[in-house]
């Protein structure tokens, strides 16, 4: 266990927990959560090497009738992809990996075990509604489910479940963490608890505007109670979510980044003080930012939208204090591994062993993908890159390489003491992280340059008349990554089941949690009734007036829904 | 609080480099005059014909300069071409045009190759954007957002002679 610098004397804990094993009450809870979101991940991840070969111009050449096989309508295929991995499988694996972490760090049950059956049990309906409603081509509309498109009614009531279920989770978390806190007076919460405390905070605020937009417009128009609505305003209250949607993924894989991997490479956390204020800074900044989504929507104005791109730029600081904070936790490792000079402790890490591999593999390709973030975040770029296939390009380096690969890494050592027995193959396991850091540096190159090429993402580009010869070649060379793609998930899959059902050894490593806190930082960053109050007025002043010039009673809301196969309209 | 010192002159240098994106940024917008799409004004989607929308194309202002109408729809760009005519439209080389574009139905995207032309196309809002077109050539434009099973034949072509 990593040293805490000076504890205060502890009382202790009312539950202790096995190093090398799980409790029978926390093998249910976190094993259902998890098991679930790596099940969605299957479904969900296959779809994506099969895009890459309906995108890619010499495939379609060869095999020219050739469709995805099940999902057969492209954009169904691709609307399970994006539901099912960015909304399903992240909130699950997110959900069981929260309740690992808030009682072991705090050395104690959740505050109500009924609350969290009855969250995952939420969650797990709306799962199967959205399914169904997918499965049966009713909601043929993207993760994005812009309006005017209207999805079957199972499909809205779905992802309502989830996000109600989400909130129960996060009661279930601050009432655990209000009993910890009578316990503890004047001690700071451990930093994977306070991280996580503030990611369900900034979700809290930030699932009003996505839930607004289903319950108030979605929802009744599909439900036919309502007839029309307003696009716009759907695409504000959407992308008030959207952005605090992808640090919701990213901040459990800062959580492992910060608190476990100086576990892991035998290393120490370099700030605990800056890394807090890291969190922080994402919770608060992640809100006034989501109109960068909006850059080329005709009903926004100029100036809202140059406010947002500005706040886009202070939200990039706490990845870069990240960067630094991690970077010196690695710097140690290397050199404690016999690193020399001033950089050779980049190369001299535990790149044999999959739990720290992955998250190395993570950490490369959030290089590649913060800084790709960074160039479209800019207003004036973003004029040729938005809905290019350089979004795509981006997001798979950030959340389907960083954030899954680290969520791979949690998977590795969580689902060994979810059954009680090792990790199947290591070997496998290594071969999988390498590939899929191989693959997604391809594809993420490959789109990104396609995209500046202007070709467009969400297409089924098989038979349209707009490529070029030489973006010809770069959507060639992201279906060469989609092929090393589907390889490294199949390896994925080979090792969750042979975990699960053919694994004989006993567990050899523990779930790297630190209980505790130093006592560098300062008590009032855990006031998070302030906090709420900033993120509220930040709301106010950076979305009020993009609501007031959004909103129109009199002139606006005068648009039917469509079924996206026909254009004729519902009512 | 503790702030180890290097990492004092990390977060200056992180905060600098920030400053210059923006300062980059600034200029682009100011001296360039890169500009993003702002609102025209809304129309009611269920009645174009009623509108500035009811006869789609090309309109010359003299000088050079145009404005062009645009109404996208499940699953073209309606330029104001003939039943049966491709959907393109031909330019002098040097024109500028102001284009006007909305959608009757549902979102559509906007994209025109080589250019700075980028929209989304939301039934109820006009966009705009001003383009000149200085290189002979073909240059398609694009639906980028999915709008539906021939999303990605919904394509027309610009013309530079
Ligand atoms: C196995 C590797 C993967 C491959 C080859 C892949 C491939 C693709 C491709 C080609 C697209 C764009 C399709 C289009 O715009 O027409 C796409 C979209 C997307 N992918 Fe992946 N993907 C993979 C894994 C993942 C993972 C692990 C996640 C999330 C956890 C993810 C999330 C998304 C999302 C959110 C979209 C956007 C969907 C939309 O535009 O509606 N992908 N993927
Ligand atoms: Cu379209």
């Amino acid at each position: 266990m990593q040293a805490a610098q000076s504890l205060p004397q502890r009382r202790p804990a009312p539950l202790s927990f096995p190093s090398l094993a799980m409790l029978a009450s926390e093998r249910t809870l976190i094993g259902a959560h998890i098991i679930t979101a790596l099940a969605a991940l299957s479904i969900g991840i296959l779809m994506g090497p099969f895009q890459t070969f309906r995108r890619s111009p010499a495939f379609m050449e060869a095999l020219p009738d050739w469709k995805i096989p099940v999902f057969t309508y492209y954009y169904q295929a691709l609307t399970i992809h994006g539901v099912i991995n960015a909304l399903f499988f992240t909130t699950f694996f997110i959900v069981g990996f929260s309740y690992f972490v808030t009682q072991r760090s705090l050395e104690r049950p959740m505050y109500s075990r009924g609350l969290a059956w009855g969250a995952f049990g939420m969650m797990f309906v709306g799962l199967s509604l959205v399914l169904y409603a997918i499965a049966s081509n009713q909601a043929n509309v993207l993760y994005t489910f812009y309006p005017s498109l209207v999805a079957h009614p199972t499909f809205y009531i779905g992802l309502v479940l989830l996000v109600v279920g989400t909130w129960v989770v996060t009661a279930n978390i601050f009432l655990t963490y209000a009993q910890w806190r009578a316990d503890h007076p004047g001690e700071r919460v451990p930093l994977a608890v306070f991280a996580t405390l503030a990611n369900y905070v900034m979700w809290c605020v930030a699932t009003i505007g996505v839930a607004v937009e289903v319950l108030f417009m979605l929802l009744p128009l599909s439900l036919g109670w309502i007839t029309h609505t307003d696009p716009q305003m759907a695409r504000a209250l959407f992308w008030f979510f959207g952005h605090p949607l992808v640090y919701f993924w990213l901040i459990p894989a800062y959580i492992s980044w910060y608190t476990m991997l100086p576990r892991q490479t035998g290393s120490q956390l370099f700030s605990d003080p800056l890394a807090r204020v890291a969190f922080l800074m994402l919770m608060i900044f992640s809100i006034p930012v989501g109109a960068h989504h909006l850059f080329s929507d005709p009903g926004v104005s100029a100036a809202m939208k140059g406010v947002h791109t500005i706040l886009t730029f202070v939200v990039a600081v706490p990845s870069f204090l990240t960067a630094f904070n991690i970077g010196a936790v690695l710097e140690r490792a290397g050199r404690s591994r016999g690193a020399r000079g001033p950089l050779g402790w980049l190369v001299r890490q535990d790149w044999g062993n999959p739990v720290v591999a992955a998250q190395l593999a993570g950490m490369i390709l959030f290089i590649a993908g913060g800084f790709s973030g960074l160039i479209h975040a800019s207003l004036t770029l973003n004029i040729a890159l938005h809905n290019t296939a350089w979004v795509p390009g981006h997001f798979h380096m950030t959340l389907a390489g960083a954030i899954t690969l680290t969520y791979i890494a949690i998977a590795y050592w969580i689902l060994p003491l979810i059954r009680g027995r090792a990790l199947f193959s290591r070997p496998i396991a290594l071969a999988q992280i390498y590939t899929w850091l191989v693959g997604m540096l391809i594809f993420g190159h490959g789109m990104g340059a396609a995209g500046i090429l202007g070709i467009p993402r969400r297409a089924d580009l098989a038979g349209s008349g707009y490529i070029s010869p030489e973006a010809a070649t770069w959507l060639n060379s992201a279906a060469i990554a989609g092929v090393i793609l589907l390889i490294s998930s199949v390896l994925l899959f080979i090792n969750i089941i042979g975990t699960l059902f053919f694994s004989r050894a006993p567990v050899n490593e523990d779930g790297p949690i630190t209980t505790g806190s130093s006592d560098g930082s300062p008590l009032w960053f855990e006031r998070w009734g302030l906090w709420l109050g900033l993120m509220l007025f930040l709301a106010l002043v950076a979305w009020g007036p993009l609501f007031a010039e959004t909103l129109d009673l009199v002139n606006g809301f005068n648009v039917p829904g469509f079924r996206p196969e026909s254009p004729v309209p519902l009512q | 609080m503790h702030i180890d010192r290097l990492e004092r002159y990390w977060i200056i240098a992180v905060t600098a480099m920030l400053g210059v994106f923006m300062a980059a940024l600034f200029v682009s917008v100011v001296v360039f005059r890169v500009q993003l799409p702002s609102p025209v004004g809304r129309v009611d989607p269920r009645a174009l014909a009623e509108t500035e929308f009811a006869t789609p194309g090309l309109s010359d202002l003299g000088a050079g300069r145009y404005d062009m109408h645009i109404v996208a729809k499940m699953w073209n760009f309606d330029l104001g071409q003939g039943k049966g005519e491709p959907a393109e439209v031909r330019l002098p080389r040097g024109a500028q045009v102001t284009f006007f574009v909305t959608s009757e139905d549902v979102t559509h995207g906007f994209f025109i190759e080589g250019h700075d032309a980028n929209l989304m196309l939301l039934p109820g809002q006009i966009a705009s954007t001003t383009v000149r077109f200085n290189r002979p050539g073909t240059y398609h434009i694009i639906c980028h957002e999915y709008c539906g099973p021939a999303h990605a034949n919904m394509v027309a072509a610009i013309i530079v002679e």
